[in-house]
């Protein structure tokens, strides 16, 4: 027994040393970083010369990296991405990770470094876990851009968006307020999570655009969170009914919610006397937009996010930037933000009865 | 009979092979940055394998084990975010995990719940405590000097945590294969109930051989944080079947009792080629998870049926010596 509890002890104390010797060798790499700096920049030249061999007998390469491959929304996306490729004779490679693991993106990232791309475009599952390898892609001349979800905007070069934050959340108001029919009654919100960067930012601007143009809207309760999951959107959206008798509408963003509030309307038969309108995909919402408990789905749409991630990754590696009001070919205008890198596609996209069932993701 | 090679080395030429073939019909495989992005790429991984094997050679398996090397980095990224030295946030990142081991262990060896129901619980345990401390969030911004665990190199040519997993390696076998430990872990694996009336205190080495996982668990955790500047509860959560998966090509035995070291690392460099070679070539990523499946199908078929070969070799081979 004891033989064990000592050899426990080497353990720790190996550990300890190690540990001891890392900080100790690290910051003597550190001051010797300019000889390692000058080593992985000789390694980044000759990386970007076989890049340039590589675009001598091809194309432009652009990597567009998603959060997980083998969803509905991002298998949308990666209908566009490779039709933009086509089109624009790029070479595009979509790939990503099969779970939402940042380890596993940050592996496919530098995978797709080792590959050599002339642009790589991701959509990150934790912005933070990817800097490092972002960093390390830019050192050796590779555009580094983020799309779907803003990375750390020091460090790409361009950052495109589906909507803009403000414009969606007044959207979803207006269209809430166009579904209940009258400009003054009661609502609920509902969120994925509370501090989820977006989702807060469209509450935000939908509770502006109540409190400026429709005055007599009354907001029941604080913003509801349903932790990203339809089944507790639907038992809160229950409670909401049953708290509420006189509730009229029910704005619910993060794209499960609208789901779990609609399937909670529509178990209780109340569709006309409760509006609900939310973030979410065509085809998720498809049965309850069809009898009306769900009366608005606004979203945007992900086969153009891709389409447009490709034009310009591959502006980007012409050594191009976007312009403001620039007509992008089958995605249509574009904005460009004040700080020249961030890129909007457009207004939202409203999905309603008629036309859900056109859409594939 | 001389000339033959154990399951571990042909693994080891496999592993080979498929290097050699990879460098051979990939291009930038074998380039230098490639070569230095796997170096990289396995510490973390290899470790988890690691701790996963010792598991399974007592006929256990962690499922919990990604999640302890979660709570174990949000453990140290907590320390570091709140101010404390590199040093304090690695040890109580340990501790974090050593204490879910000890949990894992206590349930296993003291009540004898079987370990894959233990290990499942506490696989939802741990993550819903993580979730309530971080409530979903990724916690980063480590000091600069914290980075280096996982990014940096020691002297300049190899990666500091390929030295750790190294370190790690010749540890791990040394301590199955030449302490009183390592031998009861094969004994109990084998047969729990002789290695009790052996007067081995079962429950004793059980412990241990959960708390050595999620000390490796720890380890994994720090090198990921590291390179990732960032822990989220689902951290390295892919590598949770991943490791089952290597220790099971590498020859260890699902039902305990045999295992070797040297085979789960061939199997974990085994996934790490074919990853990124496929990767590298623009394969499809389901078509590298479809790959590995197949691989892991044949080698355990061959497996099986190269046990059964022996085995009746064995029992024919006493008559004639007799």
């Amino acid at each position: 027994m004891k033989k064990l509890w000592l050899s426990m002890t080497v353990v720790f104390f190996g550990l300890i040393l190690l540990a001891g010797c890392v900080s100790e060798e690290s910051a003597g790499s550190g001051n010797s970083g300019s000889s390692d700096g000058e080593t992985s920049g000789s390694s980044g030249e000759g990386e970007s010369s076989s890049g340039e061999s590589g675009s001598d007998d091809g194309n432009t390469d652009i990597a567009v990296v998603p959060k997980l491959v083998g969803i509905p929304y991002f298998n949308a996306s990666e209908t566009g991405a490779e039709q933009a490729g086509e089109d624009l004779g790029v070479n595009v490679e979509y790939t990503g990770p099969t779970e939402a693991d940042a380890a596993a993106q940050v592996k496919v990232i530098e995978d797709l470094i080792s590959q050599g791309m002339d642009t790589i475009a991701v959509a990150p599952n934790d912005p933070a876990s990817v800097e490092p390898v972002l960093k390390k892609a830019k050192e050796q001349g590779i555009n580094v851009m983020d799309w779907d979800t803003p990375a750390d905007k020091e460090l790409v070069d361009l950052s495109v968006k589906q909507v803009d934050d403000e414009e969606f959340g007044r959207h979803m108001a207006e269209k809430l307020v166009e579904a209940m029919g009258t400009e003054d009654g009661k609502i609920a919100i509902l969120t994925g999570g509370l501090s989820a960067a977006n989702l807060n930012l469209w509450i935000e601007a939908a509770k502006k655009e109540f409190n400026e143009n429709y005055p007599n809207i009354e907001i029941v309760s604080e913003k509801i969170p349903t932790e990203e999951k339809q089944q507790v959107a639907y038992q809160k959206t229950l409670d909401l009914l049953k708290s509420y008798p006189d509730l009229d509408g029910v704005l619910a963003v993060s794209t499960p919610a609208p789901l779990g509030a609609a399937q909670a309307v529509q178990e209780q038969g109340v569709q006309d006397e409760v509006s609900v309108v939310g973030s979410a995909l065509p085809t998720d919402s498809e049965p309850f937009l069809e009898d009306g408990s769900l009366d608005t789905a606004v979203l945007w749409n992900p086969k153009k996010l891709g389409y447009l991630t490709v034009a310009l990754g591959k502006m980007l590696a012409e050594g191009e930037m976007p312009e403001d009001g620039q007509q992008i070919e089958n995605v249509g205008e574009i904005t460009v933000k004040d700080d020249g890198k961030t890129v909007i596609m457009g207004p939202p996209q409203d999905f309603t009865k008629e036309n859900a069932s056109d859409f594939d993701f | 009979m001389n000339a033959k090679l154990s399951k571990e080395s042909i693994l080891g030429l496999i592993a080979i092979g498929i290097f050699v073939g990879m460098s051979l019909f990939t291009p930038r495989f074998f380039s230098s940055s490639n070569l230095s992005n796997m170096m990289f790429q396995l510490p973390e991984f290899g470790l988890i394998a690691l701790g996963m094997m010792v598991v399974i050679i007592t006929g256990g398996i962690d499922l919990s084990i990604t999640y302890i090397a979660a709570f174990s980095g949000v453990g140290a990224a907590l320390m570091m975010t709140n101010g404390f030295g590199i040093l304090p946030a690695i040890i109580v990142g340990i501790l974090f995990a050593l204490a879910c081991g000890a949990f894992n262990g206590i349930v296993v060896s003291r009540i004898g719940v079987p370990p894959i129901l233990v290990t499942l619980g506490t696989m939802v345990l741990f993550e819903g405590v993580i979730l309530a401390i971080t409530s979903g969030n990724a916690i980063s911004g480590f000091p600069d000097a914290y980075s280096l665990i996982g990014n940096g190199y020691y002297m300049g040519i190899i990666p500091l945590s390929l030295l750790i997993l190294l370190f790690f390696i010749i540890l791990t076998g040394i301590l199955l294969n030449k302490s009183t430990w390592g031998r009861r872990v094969y004994m109990y694996g084998s047969n729990d109930t002789a290695t009790l009336f052996s007067g081995v205190k079962n429950s004793k080495v059980l412990m241990k051989v959960y708390l050595y996982a999620s000390l490796l668990a720890a380890v994994s955790a720090i090198i990921m944080t590291s390179r990732y500047n960032s822990v989220k509860v689902d951290l390295g959560s892919s590598y949770l079947l991943q490791s089952v998966a290597a220790a099971v090509l590498g020859g260890t035995n699902i039902h305990g009792g045999y295992g070797k070291v040297m085979g789960t690392i061939y199997a974990v460099l085994i996934f790490q080629f074919i990853r990124n070679g496929l990767n590298l070539m623009g394969a499809h990523s389901s078509l590298v998870d479809v790959v590995i499946g197949a691989i892991l199908i044949v080698v355990l078929t061959f497996n099986f049926f190269s046990d059964k070969f022996s085995r009746k070799k064995a029992e024919n081979t006493p008559e004639k010596a007799a």
